[in-house]
């Protein structure tokens, strides 16, 4: 909460500065909460009144998740690095537009797919060489199992790349990203009714792209 | 019953189904093998491991992201960016405005011309003598005079726009060496100048 005193003395002079109440972040004993122990609406506060290490907890809880979806749609590490960055950074300029409707999980989400069908649109994905892939293989993996495994990931990744907008934004979110229609619903701006007609219609079109590509082949 | 549509067909794939979906979809052979279908999709593309980089990712990440949150320009208004800019303009202004003023008080070879004007007198009476200085044709005084006119000194010295008893010789005392040599300067020209307007002026 940041409050300017309204009834500043007539002819004082009205300080430049701004008065901020933060919410504590103290127990019932005195002692301050770890950041990381605090629920995302309460980071939120917290980095609202100016608490920029409040977002940092943000960062640390949601990078993940933004990290993998973001790989999803540009298939190359180091851009999904750039585009985690870049979600990050408009969620840190928007969020007094966070109104805490959907999680902040969801929120980060639909700027995630925003930034990165901006940024995939209009251009070929240039996807990371298997070799280069960010795939640590299980300890007692089969080399060649994994690797095999690690080639059809490559093509299902392909496929899903050539999927209509919003049916791979979907897909992406559903099956990789795990939110629920209702999720989805609210991070794609939809129905839910329109995400499931669009998760159905994406399924379809993504067996429909690998027969094919496996019919092409010698 | 008609058909499921492609929304309860995700739901009998996904096993959300409420109970007369399901029923439908156990008796229909063409929407099972469309559940089926999707079931299969939805394995396929889970085939597609999540990514994982290092470890030593994620901290390396994390202090990049914090660095370009830190580097975010706080946006201030332009009057608090640009005030300590505009301050020496201002006294700048300020200054010259005073000795402006000091000038136009100022009689060559005589005393201030406000203290002889009678007290309470409109300001556009004291209007007679100025005019014999050069001013006629000088817009901006003719706009200082045309806005002054119904004031009185009075007004004008509860208001501020005078200046104080002595406000000139304070800022007089505040130029340097090199100030004051031009304002000597100025001065000389400008009662030099007036010299003769003045011989030839209405009380000639």
């Amino acid at each position: 909460m940041s409050t300017r005193a309204a009834a500043w003395p007539a002819g004082g002079i009205q300080p430049d500065w701004t008065l901020t109440v933060l919410p504590s972040t103290q127990d019932e004993s005195g002692r301050h909460e770890p950041l990381g122990d605090l629920d995302d609406r309460r980071l939120v506060e917290l980095c609202l009144g100016g608490r920029v290490e409040a977002f940092d907890a943000i960062v640390e809880r949601h990078q993940r998740v933004v990290y993998q979806l973001c790989f999803r749609f540009v298939r190359r590490h180091e851009d999904a690095a750039d585009l985690t960055q870049e979600v990050f950074l408009r969620a840190y300029r928007g969020l007094r537009r966070f109104r805490g409707d959907a999680t902040l999980a969801t929120w980060l989400h639909r700027i995630g797919v925003n930034v990165c069908l901006n940024k995939v649109s209009g251009r070929k994905v240039q996807e990371t060489p298997l070799d280069d892939a960010p795939h640590i293989p299980a300890a007692g993996d089969d080399p060649a199992a994994s690797f095999a495994r690690a080639r059809e990931g490559a093509r299902v990744r392909a496929a899903v790349a050539r999927l209509p907008r919003k049916q791979r934004a979907t897909l992406i979110l559903r099956v990789y990203q795990d939110l629920s229609h209702r999720e989805i619903a609210l991070a794609l701006g939809t129905t839910v009714g329109a995400v499931k007609a669009n998760f159905f219609h994406a399924l379809g079109n993504l067996k429909k792209i690998l027969a094919e590509e496996a019919s092409e082949k010698p | 019953m008609r058909h499921l549509s492609p929304d309860q067909v995700v739901d009998v794939a996904e096993g959300r189904a409420d109970a007369a979906v399901a029923a439908h979809a156990a008796g229909c052979a063409s929407c099972r093998t469309k559940a089926e279908s999707l079931l299969d999709a939805i394995r396929l593309a889970e085939s597609d491991s999540r990514p994982e980089p290092s470890p030593l990712f994620w901290p390396h990440l994390a202090a990049r992201i914090g660095e370009a949150v830190r580097r975010e320009k706080v946006r201030v208004p332009f009057w608090r960016s640009w005030g300590w800019r505009l301050a020496p303009i201002g006294a700048a202004a300020v200054l010259m405005i005073a000795v402006g003023i000091g000038l136009r008080m100022w009689t060559p070879g005589g005393g201030p011309l406000v203290p002889s004007m009678p007290a309470g007198a409109p300001a556009q009476a004291g209007m007679g003598p100025l005019a014999d200085v050069e001013t006629a044709d000088d817009p901006s005084w003719l706009l200082v005079s045309a806005l002054s006119a119904d004031v009185s000194v009075e007004e004008a010295e509860a208001s501020g726009a005078l200046p104080p008893p002595g406000g000139s010789d304070q800022a007089l005392l505040q130029l340097d060496l090199a100030e004051q040599m031009e304002l000597a300067r100025i001065l000389r020209e400008e009662l030099g100048a007036r010299a003769p307007a003045t011989a030839h002026g209405p009380g000639a």
